[in-house]
């Protein structure tokens, strides 16, 4: 009762803080008849809160309403997860789920949300994961790092910004894959930021993360976990080209909107087609763009197929990487 | 260089750069004082708005509330014995009993004048030789870390010289409460009996403000409500005289030079700074007989060192692109934001920006001492209010404080258990500063040891083969050991005598 009095008033003040975004009102009866609540299942601040800020406005211009951002942080962010689970399907509130929130912490942990629980609504984002190594490294492609690790067994050291995080997955995906998962070793970081310092100082020598990595460290890209290869980067090649097997061989940060299911279909496909204007206006694409996140929109029915076929070749990877 | 010089003052002097710039550190100095606001939330707070801002306002904003933040937090430290963040948690150790004393405004012109020194020279510090600081800050791996890490740790001797058995069984309960969640190098829960709320561990700003704010209510509640009017009688702030600097500037030096060094490490913070600064000033320091008992110099050390961070842990973000902790890693989202990329050629790239800044945070230090005066004046009044009022105002601030950002009603819980618990602690003497040093330098002290045992396969005698780590784990146990010693000496001594 506490809480949800605080939480009342704070969405008061938020709102007046300029942070909920208005639209024109909707007519009466019709949906939505009232806000719709973006949930972050992160701290505000962070590059998922502020995507989610940034599709907002957009959303909500789209759907003819109110929509407003909350965050609700914790577990990694299943906190969020399963608080949603248990809500009504109404509509009124979205979660916005990565990979790791949806298909994989309900594998690994004991958590009141499952396969089943959601009404995947659309996908928002979608970004290919690459294979890095340091820009001064001496490994020029693959095949030298394929050569350099199967001749030093338990010399190099691959990072990941937290064991379970698409990072680790990502680099389980490519040495599983390789059949090379015995001849590396993990060294997990407290987030992305240390795991880069690791790299810079030659602690670590292998890295997988999304190509917006790139920005900040002098890195160096060698395979990308994509179906083909990406237009502004041709010589790069896929990690099937590589030689790593399916279904390891592609592996998207990707996130997108779920409601609790079984969410009227006609309010499920509302959503879904405002989320796609969101997502394809101009505003938003700009917004993306600079923050370097690669925008993929899905409908319900291709992103409900995605997310069950991604939660599949999850546990493929969980079992590789012994979480 | 000139030319470049006039653009980024240009910059600077628009009435948006100027507002914001006042604006920007007041609202740091406000949120910061608030109990259970952190610098990463005030930071976070601010974020949204500076979206429709230009470049160089919008990361002025940031870096203003930024630098505001971590002095306001020793404002509600000294005049309500709560941090309003956890950096400066060591400041309450000497600056309350000071406020008891009532010297409440004396040991605010302390911490003012420390803040505003550390912020400065981490400043310059910051200007003149990020990026060689940033290559070198790359020689500190996760063992040199680990080293650091110990010798913070020992911190918890320092402060509690009262009763040191106690005080070590209050550290290692933070050191326990640090090991719930997720194991660091697995993955695997440990401690969270089934309940997936504690995957990721106890949040640590619901522990500090439960152990230090809420325990802090029942106290006084449990005590009879004096009913008489002032909590601590303060008027404003007192500035320290030239003369008494006599004797302490050695002191300021050494907590500013260790603010920025741990600055410029990645994933340290101002937390764990204040805590070795403080635990290094109580073993040299010439007053150290008066400290935990209002001594200005525990004061000093806490605070000069934990804004010396602010200008250190930019070095490694503007110089390298790598952020050293969250409020960095939201300024590097910002710059992204607005179209700077960040990373090694930041600083070339966009010397205009780069000037303003360095600038701006300067013009931001020097803010602190006139509005961190307003500010104190503005609470001075609050504090009046009969202590009833003022203990439920404190009981809500902590409610909300705790929800705001994270918005997690089980943090609630945590923090009312917290609270109740470190209040039956206290009660029987128990000192709660050792507990929060415990849980703040626990994790990463975990990581980097477990870190370091993967980099040399398991043997912890290889750690001895980087200097630098050794160097520090001696010194380490040298410190721990000290206070054992003198005391069995003493012991031996009087035995003799007698």
């Amino acid at each position: 009762m506490i809480s949800r009095s605080i939480s009342t008033g704070l969405m008061g003040a938020v709102a007046a803080a300029g942070l909920c975004l208005t639209a024109q009102t909707a007519q009466a009866g019709e949906f939505p008849e009232r806000a719709i609540n973006l949930i972050v299942p992160f701290n505000a601040g962070g590059g998922t809160d502020l995507l989610i800020r940034g599709f907002a406005p957009h959303f909500a211009e789209a759907i003819g309403g109110q929509a407003f951002v909350s965050n609700m942080a914790g577990g990694a962010g299943t906190v969020a997860a399963s608080a949603l689970a248990g809500q009504r399907a109404d509509g009124y509130q979205l979660g916005y789920f990565s990979i790791t929130i949806a298909t994989i912490q309900p594998q690994i942990r004991e958590v009141p949300y499952g396969l089943d629980s959601w009404t995947p609504v659309c996908a928002v984002a979608a970004s290919p994961t690459m294979f890095f190594v340091a820009a001064d490294s001496p490994f020029q492609s693959m095949d030298d790092v394929v050569t350099a690790v199967r001749d030093n067994p338990g010399q190099y050291l691959y990072g990941s910004s937290g064991p379970g995080a698409i990072t680790h997955l990502s680099m389980v995906a490519a040495f599983e894959g390789l059949g090379l998962s015995d001849h590396v070793r993990h060294l997990p970081f407290q987030g992305s930021g240390p795991a880069m310092q690791g790299m810079a100082a030659g602690t670590i020598q292998f890295f997988g993360d999304t190509e917006l990595l790139m920005q900040g460290g002098d890195l160096r890209p060698l395979m990308v976990f994509n179906a083909e290869r990406l237009e502004h980067l041709p010589d790069l090649p896929t990690a099937r080209e590589v030689g790593v097997q399916a279904p390891l061989d592609e592996l998207y940060l990707w996130g997108g909107l779920f409601a609790p299911a079984g969410l009227d279909q006609a309010v499920r496909d509302q959503l879904s087609e405002a989320c796609r204007v969101a997502t394809e206006s101009d505003g938003f694409r700009e917004f993306a763009d600079r923050t370097g996140t690669v925008l993929r929109y899905m409908d319900a029915d291709t992103f409900d197929a995605f997310y069950r076929e991604a939660f599949g070749a999850a546990s493929t990877l969980i079992e590789a990487s012994g979480l | 260089m000139l030319s470049t010089f006039g653009d980024s003052l240009a910059l600077l002097t628009s009435v948006e750069a100027i507002l914001t710039l006042i604006l920007g550190t007041m609202l740091g100095i406000i949120l910061g004082a608030l109990p259970g606001i952190g610098s990463t939330v005030a930071v976070a707070i601010i974020l949204p708005f500076t979206l429709g801002m230009s470049q160089a306002p919008a990361v002025l904003l940031l870096l203003a509330v930024y630098a505001g933040s971590v002095y306001g937090g020793s404002i509600s430290a000294i005049l309500i014995n709560t941090p309003g963040t956890p950096q400066s948690a060591a400041t309450t150790f000497d600056g309350y009993p000071m406020a008891q004393r009532g010297e409440a405004g004396r040991a605010l012109g302390w911490a003012t004048m420390a803040s505003v020194a550390g912020g400065i020279v981490s400043v310059l510090l910051l200007i003149l030789a990020a990026p060689q600081l940033a290559r070198l800050a790359l020689n500190f791996g996760p063992i040199e870390t680990f080293g650091l890490l110990l010798l913070g740790l020992t911190c918890i001797v320092a402060v509690s010289s009262g009763d040191m058995i106690k005080g070590l069984i209050a550290g290692a309960l933070g050191l326990l409460l640090a090991m719930v969640g997720g194991d660091p190098i697995t993955g695997t829960p440990r401690f969270t009996f089934g309940d997936f709320r504690l995957i990721a561990g106890f949040d640590l700003l619901a522990i500090v403000i439960g152990v230090f704010a809420l325990s802090e209510v029942l106290l006084r509640v449990s005590e009879k409500l004096s009913g008489t009017a002032e909590f601590v009688s303060f008027k404003g702030i007192v500035l320290p005289r030239l003369a008494e600097w006599k004797g302490r500037l050695k002191g300021l030096a050494k907590s500013i030079a260790l603010g920025c060094g741990i600055g410029v490490l990645p994933g340290t913070g101002a937390a764990t700074a204040a805590f070795v600064s403080y635990a290094e000033a109580r073993r040299s320091s010439p007053n150290s007989g008066n400290f935990g008992k209002g001594e200005p110099d525990g004061i000093i050390a806490s605070e000069g060192a934990n804004n010396a961070v602010t200008g250190g842990a930019l070095v490694p973000t503007m110089a390298l692109g790598i952020p050293g902790d969250a409020v960095t890693a939201v300024m590097l989202a910002t710059l992204t934001l607005h179209g700077i990329t960040p990373g090694v050629r930041l600083m070339q790239d966009n010397p205009t920006l780069i000037g303003a800044i360095f600038a701006g945070l300067m013009v931001i230090n020097l803010l602190l001492l006139p509005l961190g005066m307003l500010a104190s004046a503005m609470a001075a009044p609050l504090l009046r209010m009969r202590e009833a009022f003022m203990l439920t105002a404190i009981t809500l601030l902590c409610f909300v404080g705790v929800y705001f950002v994270r918005g997690n009603p089980f943090d609630l819980w945590v923090m009312v258990a917290a609270g109740i618990s470190g209040f039956i602690l206290r009660r029987q003497g128990f000192p709660m500063a050792p507990l929060v040093i415990g849980m703040v330098l626990g994790p990463t002290l975990e990581m980097t040891l477990r870190q370091g045992l993967i980099i040399t396969n398991g043997s912890f005698g290889a750690f001895f083969a980087s200097p630098i780590a050794a160097t520090l784990i001696v010194i380490a146990i040298a410190t721990l050991c000290w206070p054992l010693l003198s005391a069995a000496r003493g012991r031996f001594r009087s035995r003799r005598g007698a």
